[in-house]
This record gives structure tokens, sequence and C-alpha cells, in this order.
């Protein structure tokens, strides 16, 4: 067997090995509750039914779309412009501000918690969608990340585009944000998986059932039974396998970009 | 109207020294200035003043009549081209070239046509939808001036355009840039350490040195009346000769200056000529083609001539470096400034003999 073989072979048993909790979920989503239990195989697409139907996985499926969806696009917009001022400006207090901003890199989220409920409870915003995207707009991490990418563009661009007659936000929308694309696509992948996965502050920002999140809905499928002394398994891996598609199809999509762009810059 | 005034320019950057010490310049309409000078004596920042990516310490920048120390670079309808010539990396050749019409909002047919004719003055024509990664450096260039050109502006300024090329190239494109100016009959303020791009290009030559600018005038000016020593050795290839005026035979000339002969000034001769000479033994003698130029010891210290090949004397061990004294420059020893030109004393023979 020749080393190639094997290094193939190798990379796809891991490949495998990763891969077989997900594949487990998904098989078992496809199982009825008596056939898991039981160990005899089934296949139905009742669980996909029942978690959409009846526990309202649909609007969960929405709410978490458009939550983490406008996080972002604000969260990136707001990042970009921050870390562009921050790398081409020097301005009174600015490295005051730039500490600052990485100064909240270092506070745990868990410590904000509170005050952030109890600013949105002051100003009503509780169960809204708003309560749910507002705090995470401001992510210092995007904005130090994007900064550190924009200092290694020559500014030469930024000046050559300045004596083509461009204003400073053209100068940002024109010229740094189409080179700096990779740096901010990965950005927002990022950024779009950790709010979809956030599940502590949308628990406690919204109690209304129709601002849930998938995480939410899912967390609550497992209190929904607990009478009945066993948790429908099956059902649960539906609504997990409703929870993962939407951000790995996302991935599939912005995947290629990424590659190119990582190129794009090798050979410049 | 693109005449561009410096009054007393001054710069220092932030946490660092005074860069440029009060220029004063006076580049008229339609001027080919060019300003020259070794590296880092303040030319890109000047240049940059001009521009306004930098702004000014003192002194007062005009353009086309109007004060322009507080407008941005976006107002002052001035085409740059950068050394490393900072091309859209994203953008096509045709994108790259019709940019700053798109921001002037040309529409779309007009700034494309305009794209395409400028490219094909410039041979792009088959680049145009490659992007700038996928050119050469002498194609990256000429995308440089394409898209200071597709500007509808009179005004361009260009920082060592085209240094990064390799020797053929440079001198064709000097070429072009200076038929471009009569072209356009635009404002040029042309930056470069190369004397010979200077020379070749320009209406006027300004040397700077040190932040402090030594001589503007026209390059035949330059040339034969420099203002100061270090501007009468930073142009002329290869570089004046210097001496105590005072070794030097036949010349009328107070004590303490320095003379200067440029090698051209220098003949050759086998035996001892006519008029004033010095006695010179070769060294090194270096072949550029169609001359040679010799570097030999004299009694007034190393001495550079040049002479076409066919002319070169028999016997290179002894021969005699005559010159005119009324092309002999002086500069004052202490200040470097340039004295009234010598007078040759009457009646003296050939001393040093
Ligand atoms: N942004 C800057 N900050 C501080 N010093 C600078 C800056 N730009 C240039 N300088 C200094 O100014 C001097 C002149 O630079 P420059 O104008 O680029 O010279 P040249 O183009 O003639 O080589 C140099 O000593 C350089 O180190
Ligand atoms: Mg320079």
């Amino acid at each position: 067997m020749t080393r190639d073989r094997m290094l193939t072979l190798g990379a796809l048993a891991a490949g495998l090995l990763f891969l077989s909790p997900v594949l487990y979920s998904i098989w078992m989503s496809f199982q009825t509750a008596n056939a898991y239990y039981t160990g005899t195989l089934d296949f139905t697409l009742r669980n996909y039914a029942v978690s959409i139907g009846d526990y309202g996985f649909a609007r969960y499926l929405m709410n978490s779309i458009i939550v983490s969806g406008l996080v972002t696009i604000a969260g990136l917009a707001m990042a970009t412009m921050a870390a562009f001022a921050f790398a081409r400006w020097t301005f009174r207090g600015g490295n005051l501000l730039f500490a600052a901003v990485v100064a909240t890199l270092m506070i745990p989220s868990h410590i904000t918690l509170i005050p952030n409920y109890l600013t949105l409870a002051r100003v009503g915003l509780l169960d809204t969608y708003a309560g749910l995207i507002l705090p995470a707009i401001s992510n210092g991490f995007a904005a130090f990340f994007l900064r550190q990418y924009i200092r290694g563009i020559p500014r030469a661009l930024d000046e050559a585009a300045y004596m083509d007659g461009a204003t400073p936000l053209q100068v940002l929308w024109r010229v740094i944000v189409p080179v700096a694309r990779p740096a901010i696509l990965s950005m927002g992948l990022f950024i779009f998986i950790s709010e979809w996965n956030n599940y502590i502050w949308p628990l406690v920002a919204v109690s209304d059932q129709d601002l849930y999140t998938l995480q939410i809905g899912l967390a609550r499928l497992y209190k929904l039974n607990p009478g009945e002394g066993s948790i429908d398994w099956p059902l649960v891996m539906a609504a997990s396998t409703l929870t993962i598609l939407p951000v790995l199809l996302g991935f599939l999509l912005v995947e290629r970009h990424l590659v190119r762009g990582i190129t794009m810059g090798a050979v410049k | 109207m693109s005449a561009i005034q410096l009054t007393d320019i001054v710069k220092s950057y932030a946490h660092g020294p005074q860069v440029l010490h009060g220029v004063s310049m006076d580049i008229r309409d339609g001027e080919f200035a060019v300003i020259v000078g070794p590296s880092g004596c303040g030319k890109s920042t000047l240049l940059r003043l001009i521009a306004g990516l930098e702004q000014v310490s003192g002194g007062d920048i005009t353009i086309g009549g109007q004060r322009a120390n507080d407008m941005a670079p976006q107002d002052r309808d001035i085409a740059m081209i950068f050394q490393n010539y900072a091309l859209y990396p994203h953008m096509t050749v045709r994108q790259n070239i019709a940019f700053g019409l798109e921001l002037r909002r040309v529409p779309r047919a007009v700034r494309t046509a305009r794209a395409e004719e400028v490219a094909a003055m410039l041979r792009l024509t088959p680049y145009l939808d490659r992007k700038p990664g996928a050119l050469s450096g002498g194609q990256r260039q000429r995308v440089a001036m394409g898209r200071a050109m597709a500007r509808d502006t009179t005004t361009f300024l260009m920082d060592e355009p085209l240094s990064n090329l390799d020797n053929a190239l440079r001198t064709e494109m000097r070429t072009e840039i200076k038929e471009l100016h009569g072209k356009l009959k635009a404002t040029i303020v042309y930056v470069t350490h190369d004397q010979t791009e200077a020379l070749s290009l320009a209406d006027r030559v300004a040397v700077m040195k040190d932040g402090h600018l030594q001589q503007f005038d026209t390059p035949e000016a330059i040339y034969d009346r420099p203002a100061n020593r270090f501007v009468a050795g930073f142009l002329g290839q290869p570089a004046m000769n210097f001496a105590l005026a005072r070794d030097l035979p036949g010349l009328r000339a107070p004590g303490d200056s320095i003379a200067g002969l440029r090698p051209e000034a220098l003949s050759l001769h086998g035996t001892a000529p006519g008029g004033p000479a010095l006695r010179a033994r070769v060294t090194l003698s270096e072949m550029t083609g169609s001359g040679v130029i010799l570097h030999c010891d004299t009694d007034a210290g190393r001495m550079t001539a040049v002479t076409p090949r066919h002319a070169l004397p028999p016997d290179p061990g002894a021969l005699w470096l005559g010159f005119d004294p009324a092309r002999v420059h002086l500069f004052d020893a202490a200040t470097g400034t340039r004295r009234p030109a010598p007078a040759a004393q009457p009646h003296t023979a050939n001393l040093s003999a």
C-alpha cells in the first residue's frame, strides 16, 4: 500500500469518526420512539412533522434565522466601520478607545448578562426581536480581528482612491471591503454560528414562545414530557437535525468563497 | 488653469524630525516639473502635500489660483501615480481605469468608452478584463498611467513611476511620458532620484537636499550654471570633478574656491597642449560603448574624463588633460555656493609642466 493511500484512508477514518455522532442522530431522527426503545428498525418522517407541527419548530427556525442573520449583518457592519476607523485614522483618544475594545474580549459574557437584562427591562425591550439582537451587535473580537486585517492592506490603495475622488465611506465600501472580503466572510460565518448556538441570552431575554429560537425550543423538548419518565429521543434528534441543517448549508455556500479568498491573498 | 504655487512649505511629521524646511516653488500651468534629489530628502513628502495626502505644518499651497491647504485630496482634482502603482487588486484593468470617472458619476457608456480609448493609447486593450495580479510590471505601470489619464484633469503627480521597471522599459516609458505631456498639455510634477530622468523629462528641474530646495531651473541652466556644489555634483554622468582652484593652472580665482570641471570639458592630449592643462595618469578606464570613461590621477587630485574610443591617446600612462578656464565652475569652499565664473589669467603659459 502506498503512503498516499494510507494517508487517504486515515483521513477518511478520522472524518467518519467526527461525523459519526451527527450521522447517528440523523439516522435516529427517522426512527419511531417505539422502535428506538425496543431496538428494532423502522422508518418514519413523523418526528419532523411533530417537531414542526406540534412543537413550533418552523417558527423557532424562522426566529433563529432572523436573529442570527440580523446580528451577523449589523455586527459585521459595525465591526467593519470600527476596524476601518481604528486602522486608518489617528484621533484624540483613539488608542484608549481601541484598548477598551480589546478589553471587552477579556470580560466573560456571563458577567454582562444581568446588567444587559436590567437595561433591556428598563427600556422595555424584553420579549422583542430587538432585545435578542441589540446586545449581540457590538462585537469587540470582530472589530479587533478586522482592524488587524485592514492594517495589512497597503494604505496606498486608500490614497489612490482618494485621489480618484472617493470619500472615506466610498474608500471603505469600494476598496477596503472587497479587498478584505475573505476576512469579513470568515468573521461573518463565525458570528453567525456563535449567535445560532447562543442559548443563555435568548433564555433570559424572551419568555414569549413566539420568539423562541431553535436552541430554546430544543431544550424545551426535554422538559415537555417529564411525566412520561422517558424522553422521546428520536423526536429530539429530528429537532436537532433541523437545528444544524441550516448552518451546514450556509457553511457549504460560503466555504467556496473563503478558500478562494485565502488563495487570492496568498499570491498577491 | 492648474499652476501650483508652494510658498515656504514646512513639514514635520508627528513624533518625527522636520522634513521640509521652507520650500517655495512656482510651477507654471502646463509645465513638466521634475523634483530630484537623493533618497530621503523629502521629495515624496512634497508631492503628498500637493496631493493633500498630508497636511502642511507651515506655508501655503495654491492650486489653480485657489488656496488648497485645507482641501481634501478628492476635492483637488489631481491625478497621482504611485511608486508601487497601488492598483485596486479586485478590479479589472477596465474598472481600475474607469474608477475615477465612476466616482464622479460619469455615465457607464461614457466611462467605458473613455477607459477603452486610454487603454488603446497605452497598448492595454488585450488586458482590459484582467486583474492587476495577472499583469507584468510594465503593464501594471501603464494601468497606473491609464487610471490617471482617464480622469478629466490637467494636473498629474508622479512619484518615481518608473523606478520598478527594468532599464529598457524605463527608457521607453520615459519617452511615452514626455510625449503624453505634449499631448495632454498637463501640469506634471514628477519625482525621481534619477538625474538622467530628471534632465531628459523636465521643463524645469527642482533639486532638493535634506528638505531644502537647492535650485529650480531649466535642465540647461541647472547643468551649465549649478547654484552650488551639491547641484553641480548631483547632476551629470559621470559626475563633475572637483579640485582646489589654486591647484588648477591658468585660473584666476579667490584662494578658497573649489573648482568644478565637467568630464566632457576636459580634452585629452598626448603632449602638453597650448592652453592650461593638467598632467595625468590613467588608473582605470571604463568602456561605455561609444566612448570610454578615464579615471586619472593628476596634480590636482583624481579626475574623470570622457573620450570617444577612437580618440584614446596612445600612452595612457602619461597624458595631458586640457581645459578652458571659462568652462570652470567656481564654488565657495565653505558654503558651496556658486561664485562668478573665473577669468583666465592673461599671458600665462602652461605652468605645471
Ligand atoms: N509618515 C512619516 N512619518 C515620519 N517620518 C516620515 C514619514 N514619511 C516620511 N518620513 C521621513 O521624511 C523624510 C523624507 O521622506 P520622503 O519624502 O519619503 O523622501 P524621498 O521621497 O525624497 O525619498 C525621511 O527621512 C522619512 O524617514
Ligand atoms: Mg520617495
